[in-house]
Protein backbone atom coordinates (compact mmCIF):
# COMPACT_ATOMS: atom_id res chain seq x y z
CA UNK A 1 0.00 0.00 0.00
CA UNK A 2 2.62 2.49 0.69
CA UNK A 3 4.76 1.72 -2.21
CA UNK A 4 1.48 2.11 -4.64
CA UNK A 5 1.15 5.58 -2.70
CA UNK A 6 4.32 6.49 -3.59
CA UNK A 7 4.72 5.28 -6.92
CA UNK A 8 1.47 7.32 -7.42
CA UNK A 9 2.97 10.55 -5.08
CA UNK A 10 6.53 10.36 -7.93
CA UNK A 11 4.36 9.89 -10.57
CA UNK A 12 2.65 13.18 -9.91
CA UNK A 13 5.92 15.39 -9.20
CA UNK A 14 8.00 13.83 -11.84
CA UNK A 15 5.63 14.11 -14.39
CA UNK A 16 4.91 18.06 -13.26
CA UNK A 17 8.72 18.53 -12.46
CA UNK A 18 9.74 17.19 -15.84
CA UNK A 19 7.49 18.59 -18.58
CA UNK A 20 6.57 21.64 -16.20
CA UNK A 21 10.07 22.89 -15.46
CA UNK A 22 11.06 22.26 -19.23
CA UNK A 23 8.52 24.16 -21.15
CA UNK A 24 8.44 26.55 -18.23
CA UNK A 25 11.21 26.20 -16.31
CA UNK A 26 12.64 30.17 -17.37
CA UNK A 27 9.27 31.84 -16.92
CA UNK A 28 8.64 29.95 -13.03
CA UNK A 29 12.64 30.68 -12.14
CA UNK A 30 11.81 34.72 -12.88
CA UNK A 31 8.54 34.50 -11.54
CA UNK A 32 9.54 33.05 -8.17
CA UNK A 33 13.03 35.83 -8.46
CA UNK A 34 10.10 38.34 -8.22
CA UNK A 35 8.91 37.11 -5.63
CA UNK A 36 11.56 36.54 -3.53
CA UNK A 37 12.72 40.53 -4.51
CA UNK A 38 9.16 41.88 -3.57
CA UNK A 39 8.16 39.86 -0.45
CA UNK A 40 9.67 40.54 2.94
CA UNK A 41 12.79 38.71 3.82
CA UNK A 42 11.67 38.35 7.13
CA UNK A 43 12.26 34.80 9.53
CA UNK A 44 9.56 32.57 8.16
CA UNK A 45 9.42 31.29 11.35
CA UNK A 46 8.37 34.13 13.25
CA UNK A 47 4.65 34.65 14.19
CA UNK A 48 2.89 35.81 11.43
CA UNK A 49 0.55 38.27 14.03
CA UNK A 50 3.79 40.06 15.04
CA UNK A 51 4.92 40.76 11.78
CA UNK A 52 3.53 42.21 9.15
CA UNK A 53 4.32 43.77 5.27
CA UNK A 54 6.95 46.60 6.31
CA UNK A 55 6.69 48.12 2.44
CA UNK A 56 3.61 49.69 3.85
CA UNK A 57 4.53 50.57 7.62
CA UNK A 58 3.77 54.24 8.92
CA UNK A 59 7.05 54.29 9.82
CA UNK A 60 8.55 53.10 6.47
CA UNK A 61 6.45 56.43 5.09
CA UNK A 62 8.58 58.59 7.33
CA UNK A 63 11.76 57.44 7.31
CA UNK A 64 12.87 56.30 3.52
CA UNK A 65 13.37 59.39 1.77
CA UNK A 66 15.34 60.34 4.37
CA UNK A 67 17.76 57.41 3.93
CA UNK A 68 17.06 56.82 0.20
CA UNK A 69 17.36 59.85 -2.21
CA UNK A 70 15.20 59.64 -5.73
CA UNK A 71 15.74 63.75 -6.21
CA UNK A 72 12.49 65.07 -7.18
CA UNK A 73 10.69 62.01 -7.55
CA UNK A 74 10.51 61.89 -4.01
CA UNK A 75 7.11 63.69 -3.58
CA UNK A 76 5.75 61.57 -6.37
CA UNK A 77 6.84 58.11 -5.34
CA UNK A 78 4.95 56.56 -2.71
CA UNK A 79 7.32 55.18 -0.04
CA UNK A 80 6.19 51.67 -0.40
CA UNK A 81 7.98 52.03 -3.95
CA UNK A 82 11.03 53.57 -1.95
CA UNK A 83 11.26 50.84 -0.06
CA UNK A 84 11.60 48.36 -2.97
CA UNK A 85 14.00 50.57 -4.54
CA UNK A 86 16.22 49.86 -1.32
CA UNK A 87 15.28 46.13 -2.06
CA UNK A 88 16.14 46.39 -5.02
CA UNK A 89 19.63 47.39 -4.82
CA UNK A 90 20.23 44.92 -1.97
CA UNK A 91 19.55 42.07 -4.32
CA UNK A 92 22.25 43.66 -6.18
CA UNK A 93 24.67 43.24 -3.66
CA UNK A 94 23.68 40.27 -3.04
CA UNK A 95 24.11 39.13 -6.60
CA UNK A 96 27.72 40.45 -6.52
CA UNK A 97 28.50 38.32 -2.91
CA UNK A 98 26.90 35.52 -4.52
CA UNK A 99 28.98 36.07 -7.98
CA UNK A 100 32.27 35.72 -5.62
CA UNK A 101 33.90 38.50 -6.45
CA UNK A 102 35.23 39.31 -2.98
CA UNK A 103 38.70 40.93 -4.86
CA UNK A 104 36.28 43.26 -6.60
CA UNK A 105 37.05 46.95 -4.29
CA UNK A 106 33.22 48.17 -5.48
CA UNK A 107 31.63 44.87 -4.71
CA UNK A 108 32.51 45.40 -0.86
CA UNK A 109 31.72 49.07 -0.50
CA UNK A 110 28.78 47.93 -2.30
CA UNK A 111 28.54 45.64 0.74
CA UNK A 112 29.14 48.79 3.10
CA UNK A 113 27.20 50.86 1.49
CA UNK A 114 24.17 48.62 1.39
CA UNK A 115 24.61 48.35 5.32
CA UNK A 116 24.94 52.18 5.93
CA UNK A 117 21.25 52.39 4.15
CA UNK A 118 19.79 49.97 6.20
CA UNK A 119 21.15 50.76 9.70
CA UNK A 120 20.10 54.36 8.53
CA UNK A 121 16.30 53.41 7.64
CA UNK A 122 16.51 51.14 11.47
CA UNK A 123 18.17 53.83 13.05
CA UNK A 124 15.23 56.60 11.40
CA UNK A 125 13.03 53.91 12.74
CA UNK A 126 14.28 53.79 16.10
CA UNK A 127 13.68 57.33 16.72
CA UNK A 128 10.28 57.08 16.19
CA UNK A 129 7.68 56.79 19.58
CA UNK A 130 8.71 53.32 21.25
CA UNK A 131 4.97 51.89 20.52
CA UNK A 132 5.64 52.36 17.16
CA UNK A 133 6.36 48.65 17.09
CA UNK A 134 3.48 47.66 18.38
CA UNK A 135 2.12 47.46 15.23
CA UNK A 136 2.98 44.32 12.97
CA UNK A 137 3.81 46.67 9.62
CA UNK A 138 6.82 48.69 11.82
CA UNK A 139 7.69 45.81 13.25
CA UNK A 140 8.31 44.04 10.19
CA UNK A 141 10.15 47.03 8.68
CA UNK A 142 12.54 47.44 11.81
CA UNK A 143 13.11 43.48 12.08
CA UNK A 144 13.85 43.61 8.30
CA UNK A 145 16.18 47.05 8.71
CA UNK A 146 17.85 45.64 11.74
CA UNK A 147 18.74 41.74 10.09
CA UNK A 148 19.88 43.08 7.20
CA UNK A 149 22.26 45.79 8.53
CA UNK A 150 23.97 43.36 10.43
CA UNK A 151 24.43 40.96 7.63
CA UNK A 152 25.50 43.22 5.41
CA UNK A 153 27.63 44.78 8.39
CA UNK A 154 29.38 40.91 8.32
CA UNK A 155 29.35 40.78 4.72
CA UNK A 156 31.57 44.41 4.67
CA UNK A 157 33.80 43.56 7.83
CA UNK A 158 35.42 40.55 6.44
CA UNK A 159 37.04 43.06 3.94
CA UNK A 160 37.52 46.36 6.38
CA UNK A 161 41.17 46.87 4.87
CA UNK A 162 39.32 47.60 1.55
CA UNK A 163 36.78 49.67 2.29
CA UNK A 164 36.62 53.80 3.60
CA UNK A 165 37.36 54.52 6.71
CA UNK A 166 34.81 57.11 7.26
CA UNK A 167 32.47 54.32 6.20
CA UNK A 168 33.67 51.71 9.08
CA UNK A 169 33.60 53.75 10.80
CA UNK A 170 29.35 55.13 9.91
CA UNK A 171 28.76 51.30 10.28
CA UNK A 172 30.29 50.79 13.88
CA UNK A 173 28.47 53.92 15.27
CA UNK A 174 25.33 52.50 13.31
CA UNK A 175 25.24 49.02 15.77
CA UNK A 176 26.82 50.63 18.80
CA UNK A 177 23.00 52.63 18.66
CA UNK A 178 21.09 49.64 16.77
CA UNK A 179 22.35 47.10 19.88
CA UNK A 180 21.07 49.86 22.43
CA UNK A 181 17.58 50.44 21.04
CA UNK A 182 17.27 46.60 20.39
CA UNK A 183 18.46 46.23 24.15
CA UNK A 184 15.57 48.77 25.38
CA UNK A 185 12.74 47.40 22.72
CA UNK A 186 13.57 43.44 24.10
CA UNK A 187 12.91 45.02 27.84
CA UNK A 188 9.69 46.95 26.62
CA UNK A 189 8.49 43.83 24.75
CA UNK A 190 8.09 45.09 21.43
CA UNK A 191 10.79 42.77 19.74
CA UNK A 192 11.05 39.25 20.89
CA UNK A 193 13.95 36.76 19.61
CA UNK A 194 11.03 34.88 17.56
CA UNK A 195 10.72 37.90 15.41
CA UNK A 196 14.49 37.44 14.17
CA UNK A 197 14.18 33.93 13.77
CA UNK A 198 16.93 31.07 14.15
CA UNK A 199 19.44 32.64 11.02
CA UNK A 200 19.82 36.34 12.89
CA UNK A 201 23.11 37.63 13.48
CA UNK A 202 24.69 36.74 16.83
CA UNK A 203 24.48 40.32 17.81
CA UNK A 204 20.70 40.42 17.60
CA UNK A 205 20.46 37.31 19.68
CA UNK A 206 22.86 37.83 22.12
CA UNK A 207 20.76 40.78 22.82
CA UNK A 208 17.40 39.10 22.54
CA UNK A 209 19.36 35.87 24.92
CA UNK A 210 20.70 38.15 27.46
CA UNK A 211 17.93 41.01 28.04
CA UNK A 212 14.99 40.12 29.84
CA UNK A 213 11.67 41.16 29.19
CA UNK A 214 10.64 43.90 32.22
CA UNK A 215 7.11 45.44 30.67
CA UNK A 216 4.81 45.21 27.76
CA UNK A 217 4.43 48.46 26.42
CA UNK A 218 2.00 47.32 23.61
CA UNK A 219 -0.31 46.03 26.44
CA UNK A 220 -3.04 49.23 26.94
CA UNK B 1 -1.46 -8.14 -13.32
CA UNK B 2 2.28 -6.66 -14.44
CA UNK B 3 0.11 -4.98 -17.46
CA UNK B 4 -2.38 -3.34 -15.24
CA UNK B 5 0.57 -2.10 -12.61
CA UNK B 6 2.01 -0.16 -15.87
CA UNK B 7 -0.90 0.92 -17.63
CA UNK B 8 -2.09 2.26 -14.09
CA UNK B 9 1.47 4.22 -13.77
CA UNK B 10 1.41 5.47 -17.05
CA UNK B 11 -1.77 6.47 -16.56
CA UNK B 12 -0.98 8.75 -13.46
CA UNK B 13 2.20 10.15 -14.74
CA UNK B 14 -0.26 11.38 -17.28
CA UNK B 15 -2.72 12.64 -14.97
CA UNK B 16 0.11 14.46 -13.37
CA UNK B 17 1.34 15.74 -16.37
CA UNK B 18 -1.94 16.89 -17.37
CA UNK B 19 -3.01 18.52 -13.23
CA UNK B 20 0.48 20.08 -13.66
CA UNK B 21 0.39 21.82 -17.03
CA UNK B 22 -2.72 23.37 -16.17
CA UNK B 23 -2.04 24.65 -12.69
CA UNK B 24 0.98 26.43 -13.78
CA UNK B 25 -0.71 27.15 -17.03
CA UNK B 26 -3.63 28.80 -14.28
CA UNK B 27 -1.45 30.18 -11.08
CA UNK B 28 2.15 31.00 -12.88
CA UNK B 29 1.05 31.84 -16.29
CA UNK B 30 -2.27 33.26 -15.37
CA UNK B 31 -3.69 32.30 -18.63
CA UNK B 32 -6.92 32.31 -16.90
CA UNK B 33 -9.04 33.21 -20.31
CA UNK B 34 -7.90 29.62 -21.22
CA UNK B 35 -10.70 28.03 -18.61
CA UNK B 36 -13.59 30.16 -19.71
CA UNK B 37 -16.41 28.41 -21.37
CA UNK B 38 -16.07 27.93 -25.40
CA UNK B 39 -19.60 28.11 -27.41
CA UNK B 40 -20.82 30.54 -30.68
CA UNK B 41 -20.68 33.75 -28.09
CA UNK B 42 -16.74 33.32 -26.61
CA UNK B 43 -13.76 33.09 -29.14
CA UNK B 44 -9.92 32.97 -28.85
CA UNK B 45 -8.77 35.49 -25.93
CA UNK B 46 -5.41 35.91 -27.46
CA UNK B 47 -6.65 37.13 -30.89
CA UNK B 48 -8.40 39.53 -29.56
CA UNK B 49 -7.96 43.08 -31.35
CA UNK B 50 -9.28 45.22 -28.40
CA UNK B 51 -6.14 44.31 -26.53
CA UNK B 52 -3.86 46.71 -28.43
CA UNK B 53 -6.62 48.70 -29.68
CA UNK B 54 -6.36 49.82 -26.09
CA UNK B 55 -2.36 50.46 -25.46
CA UNK B 56 -2.64 53.79 -25.83
CA UNK B 57 -4.92 54.03 -23.12
CA UNK B 58 -1.89 52.30 -20.68
CA UNK B 59 0.66 54.46 -22.24
CA UNK B 60 0.52 57.42 -19.20
CA UNK B 61 -2.43 56.87 -17.05
CA UNK B 62 -1.07 59.24 -14.63
CA UNK B 63 -2.66 61.64 -17.12
CA UNK B 64 -5.91 60.71 -16.94
CA UNK B 65 -7.25 62.50 -13.88
CA UNK B 66 -10.18 60.61 -13.71
CA UNK B 67 -8.35 57.34 -12.72
CA UNK B 68 -8.17 56.00 -9.48
CA UNK B 69 -6.61 58.27 -6.81
CA UNK B 70 -5.44 58.00 -3.44
CA UNK B 71 -7.47 60.75 -1.43
CA UNK B 72 -5.13 60.55 2.09
CA UNK B 73 -1.23 59.42 2.45
CA UNK B 74 -2.32 57.55 6.08
CA UNK B 75 -3.29 53.98 4.01
CA UNK B 76 -1.61 50.90 3.91
CA UNK B 77 -1.73 50.09 -0.05
CA UNK B 78 1.36 48.77 -1.79
CA UNK B 79 2.68 50.71 -4.56
CA UNK B 80 1.90 47.81 -6.85
CA UNK B 81 -1.78 47.10 -5.64
CA UNK B 82 -1.92 50.89 -6.56
CA UNK B 83 -0.24 50.79 -10.04
CA UNK B 84 -2.49 47.54 -10.76
CA UNK B 85 -5.77 49.27 -10.11
CA UNK B 86 -5.45 51.92 -11.82
CA UNK B 87 -3.85 50.72 -15.08
CA UNK B 88 -6.72 47.99 -14.94
CA UNK B 89 -9.70 50.48 -14.62
CA UNK B 90 -7.53 52.50 -17.24
CA UNK B 91 -7.69 49.32 -19.37
CA UNK B 92 -11.07 48.26 -18.59
CA UNK B 93 -12.67 51.48 -19.24
CA UNK B 94 -10.89 51.31 -22.70
CA UNK B 95 -12.73 47.92 -23.30
CA UNK B 96 -15.93 48.61 -22.40
CA UNK B 97 -16.59 52.55 -22.41
CA UNK B 98 -14.68 53.64 -24.99
CA UNK B 99 -15.27 50.99 -27.15
CA UNK B 100 -18.56 49.68 -26.16
CA UNK B 101 -19.29 47.60 -29.08
CA UNK B 102 -15.76 45.65 -28.79
CA UNK B 103 -17.29 43.54 -26.35
CA UNK B 104 -20.08 41.63 -28.92
CA UNK B 105 -16.62 40.36 -30.82
CA UNK B 106 -16.23 37.19 -29.53
CA UNK B 107 -12.44 37.41 -29.44
CA UNK B 108 -12.93 40.64 -27.54
CA UNK B 109 -15.86 39.08 -25.58
CA UNK B 110 -13.79 36.08 -24.15
CA UNK B 111 -10.55 38.76 -23.31
CA UNK B 112 -13.06 41.38 -21.89
CA UNK B 113 -14.54 38.45 -19.49
CA UNK B 114 -11.37 37.23 -18.42
CA UNK B 115 -10.24 40.74 -17.67
CA UNK B 116 -13.41 41.79 -15.97
CA UNK B 117 -12.72 38.60 -13.34
CA UNK B 118 -9.35 39.77 -13.43
CA UNK B 119 -10.60 43.52 -12.35
CA UNK B 120 -13.07 42.41 -9.23
CA UNK B 121 -10.55 39.64 -8.41
CA UNK B 122 -7.69 42.63 -7.98
CA UNK B 123 -10.41 44.71 -5.93
CA UNK B 124 -11.13 41.81 -3.86
CA UNK B 125 -8.08 40.71 -2.74
CA UNK B 126 -7.33 44.73 -1.80
CA UNK B 127 -10.26 44.57 0.33
CA UNK B 128 -9.22 41.54 1.90
CA UNK B 129 -5.91 43.04 3.05
CA UNK B 130 -7.40 46.34 4.01
CA UNK B 131 -9.71 44.32 6.04
CA UNK B 132 -7.11 43.72 8.58
CA UNK B 133 -6.54 47.45 9.32
CA UNK B 134 -9.99 48.47 9.95
CA UNK B 135 -12.65 50.59 8.82
CA UNK B 136 -10.45 53.62 7.96
CA UNK B 137 -8.22 51.58 5.39
CA UNK B 138 -11.47 50.04 4.08
CA UNK B 139 -13.12 53.31 2.93
CA UNK B 140 -9.64 54.16 1.55
CA UNK B 141 -9.56 51.26 -0.70
CA UNK B 142 -13.24 51.47 -1.64
CA UNK B 143 -12.57 55.42 -2.15
CA UNK B 144 -9.73 54.49 -4.43
CA UNK B 145 -12.00 52.22 -6.56
CA UNK B 146 -15.15 54.67 -7.12
CA UNK B 147 -13.10 57.20 -9.30
CA UNK B 148 -15.35 58.56 -12.25
CA UNK B 149 -13.30 55.79 -14.59
CA UNK B 150 -14.85 53.29 -12.04
CA UNK B 151 -18.09 54.49 -11.69
CA UNK B 152 -18.48 54.40 -15.68
CA UNK B 153 -17.01 51.18 -16.07
CA UNK B 154 -20.12 49.96 -13.37
CA UNK B 155 -22.54 51.68 -15.73
CA UNK B 156 -20.79 49.88 -18.56
CA UNK B 157 -21.10 46.63 -17.08
CA UNK B 158 -24.81 47.18 -15.72
CA UNK B 159 -25.75 48.25 -19.60
CA UNK B 160 -23.60 45.18 -20.96
CA UNK B 161 -25.76 42.90 -18.27
CA UNK B 162 -29.27 44.62 -19.41
CA UNK B 163 -28.90 43.85 -23.45
CA UNK B 164 -27.93 40.68 -22.99
CA UNK B 165 -23.98 41.54 -24.39
CA UNK B 166 -22.69 39.74 -21.16
CA UNK B 167 -24.73 36.83 -19.69
CA UNK B 168 -23.48 34.43 -16.48
CA UNK B 169 -22.57 31.60 -18.72
CA UNK B 170 -19.74 34.00 -20.49
CA UNK B 171 -18.67 34.15 -17.10
CA UNK B 172 -18.26 30.03 -16.84
CA UNK B 173 -17.65 28.56 -13.08
CA UNK B 174 -16.20 32.44 -11.89
CA UNK B 175 -18.75 34.71 -11.66
CA UNK B 176 -17.20 37.42 -9.87
CA UNK B 177 -19.40 38.14 -6.70
CA UNK B 178 -20.23 41.91 -8.00
CA UNK B 179 -21.78 40.88 -10.86
CA UNK B 180 -23.90 38.08 -9.78
CA UNK B 181 -26.91 40.00 -8.67
CA UNK B 182 -27.03 42.12 -11.80
CA UNK B 183 -26.64 38.99 -14.63
CA UNK B 184 -29.13 37.21 -12.01
CA UNK B 185 -31.81 40.37 -12.76
CA UNK B 186 -31.17 40.31 -16.65
CA UNK B 187 -31.36 36.12 -17.22
CA UNK B 188 -32.70 35.81 -20.59
CA UNK B 189 -31.65 38.98 -21.65
CA UNK B 190 -31.37 39.11 -25.61
CA UNK B 191 -27.86 40.34 -27.40
CA UNK B 192 -28.59 43.24 -28.92
CA UNK B 193 -24.97 43.82 -30.78
CA UNK B 194 -25.26 45.37 -34.16
CA UNK B 195 -24.98 42.26 -36.45
CA UNK B 196 -22.49 42.46 -39.25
Amino acid sequence: MFRQILTLMLAFVGGFLVVGGWIWGPKISSAVSGLVSAGPSISLFADASRLGRPEVAPVVRSCIFRVLDVGSDASKMEPSAGYFILKAGTMQANISALAGKREDRRSEYGAAAVAIKWGELAQCIYAQDDRELCDPDNRAAMVEATTKFFAFAKQADASKPTIPADAARAMDNLSDKLLNALKNHRRYGTLVAADFGSFAAPEIMRVMREEKETRDICKR
Amino acid sequence: MLEVNFLMRVAFVLGGIFVGINLINYYVLGNSGDYLPGGPRMGEWKQAKIREACYPALESPERDGLLPKLTTNKHRIDWRDLTNAVEMTAALNCYLVTHPNAICERNNRAYIVDYIGRYFLKFDEMMNTARRYGDSEISTVKDLWDSPRNRAINMALMQSATNGRLIKADFGWSVPAAMKPMLDRYTGATDNCPRA
